[in-house]
């Protein structure tokens, strides 16, 4: 997976390593801003009312 | 292999049985390597990040409680400067809230001067994720700050600008102070489970109006531990099921959050009793905050 993202990477190994870490930060942030906060409330570790 | 031999190997390679299970078993590792690397990062979400959102909005609502507090009249015209807090000492019977409350937002500031003099948190009113984001939130169908009955509070333990996370550190006599619009409301928290069999003979510092609790409260006590469906904790009467203010009724307040410490299996109960009421005037602070 990694490798097929890195063979396809445009640019000189410089260039690449820019461009991903451009693209994990997407990732981190897509994780922090959209994916976590939907699947927050299925999980059981802080819901605090009775 | 020497560099010789590389250069005579063709560039275009043939796959082979060995490749694709090397691909197979590559790209099996590399996804399990992943996840673990974004449950980590829910960690990472949940105790840190989701704190940074938190105190964020408790900054808005706080902002929010100020300006409304500031505008309204009590704050305005009661300027009178006093030396003594007694002269502020009021009766709760002669007290009833002038405020409205709004769904998710702030109405009362929670003070607890046991996590130090900067424990200030708005609670805004509601117990849903998106009120509870925003601070301590007070559960709608239970009383407001200083009645008679039951001022019951969530909050979140870790996460969301985490305002219980110290809840298992509280004692008995210990001060929560609550600010509403007009008023100061000082509960203190009832002796715990095991302290009351000797509490008669206890003679501590700040427990003036603590007892251990007799009659239809007499199960009620400073910390109880109980599963998350016990909503009985947050009645009028605690462990009573019904949702009317006996004649007489207690002036308690009842915090809330989950237990254990990262996780919710559990709930954590806070009970404790109105000792003091000050009606609010300016630059006053009750005595109360100053301890620690």
């Amino acid at each position: 997976m990694y490798v097929w993202i890195w063979r396809h990477l445009p640019g000189p190994t410089a260039v690449r390593i820019v461009e991903s870490l451009v693209l994990l930060l997407l990732v981190v942030a897509l994780l922090f801003f959209v994916v976590f906060p939907w699947l927050e409330p299925y999980l059981p570790f802080d819901r605090a009312g009775v | 292999m020497s560099h010789t031999q590389i250069a005579e190997t063709p560039p275009a390679r043939r796959r082979t049985g060995g490749d694709l299970v090397r691909t197979v078993v590559r790209g099996v590792g590399q996804l399990l390597m992943t996840l673990g690397i974004v449950v980590l990062l829910f960690v990472v979400y949940e105790v840190y990040i989701t704190d940074l959102f938190g105190h964020q909005k408790q900054a808005e609502a706080t902002t929010e409680v100020d300006q409304v507090w500031a505008s309204s009249e009590v704050g305005a015209t009661n300027t009178v400067i006093v030396d003594n807090p007694d002269q502020l000492v009021t009766d709760p019977r002669q007290r009833t809230p002038t405020y409205q409350t709004l769904t998710g937002a702030g109405f009362a500031k929670l003070y607890i001067p046991a996590f130090g003099a900067d424990y200030v948190f708005t609670v805004v009113e509601g117990t849903d994720p998106d009120d509870l984001y925003v601070g301590p939130g007070h559960y709608a169908s239970t009383q407001l700050p200083g009645q008679e009955g039951n001022f019951a509070i969530a909050g979140h333990r870790v996460s969301k600008g985490s305002p219980f996370n110290d809840l298992g550190l509280l004692a008995s006599c210990d001060a929560v102070v609550v600010e509403t619009q007009d008023d100061w409301f000082v509960y203190r928290v009832l002796p715990m489970e095991d302290e009351v069999t000797n509490w008669a003979g206890t003679s501590r510092a700040h427990c003036d109006g603590v007892g251990v609790q007799t009659g239809s409260y007499d199960s009620v006590f400073g910390r109880e531990i109980t599963v998350p469906s016990d909503y009985a904790q947050v009645l009028p009467v605690p462990h009573v099921p019904s949702t009317e203010v006996p004649d007489g009724a207690q002036r308690l307040i009842t915090l809330t959050t989950c237990h254990p410490q990262f996780s919710d299996a559990q709930r954590m109960i806070i009970h404790g009793v109105l000792v003091k009421s000050y009606s609010k005037s300016a630059d006053f602070l009750p005595p109360e905050l100053g301890e620690s």
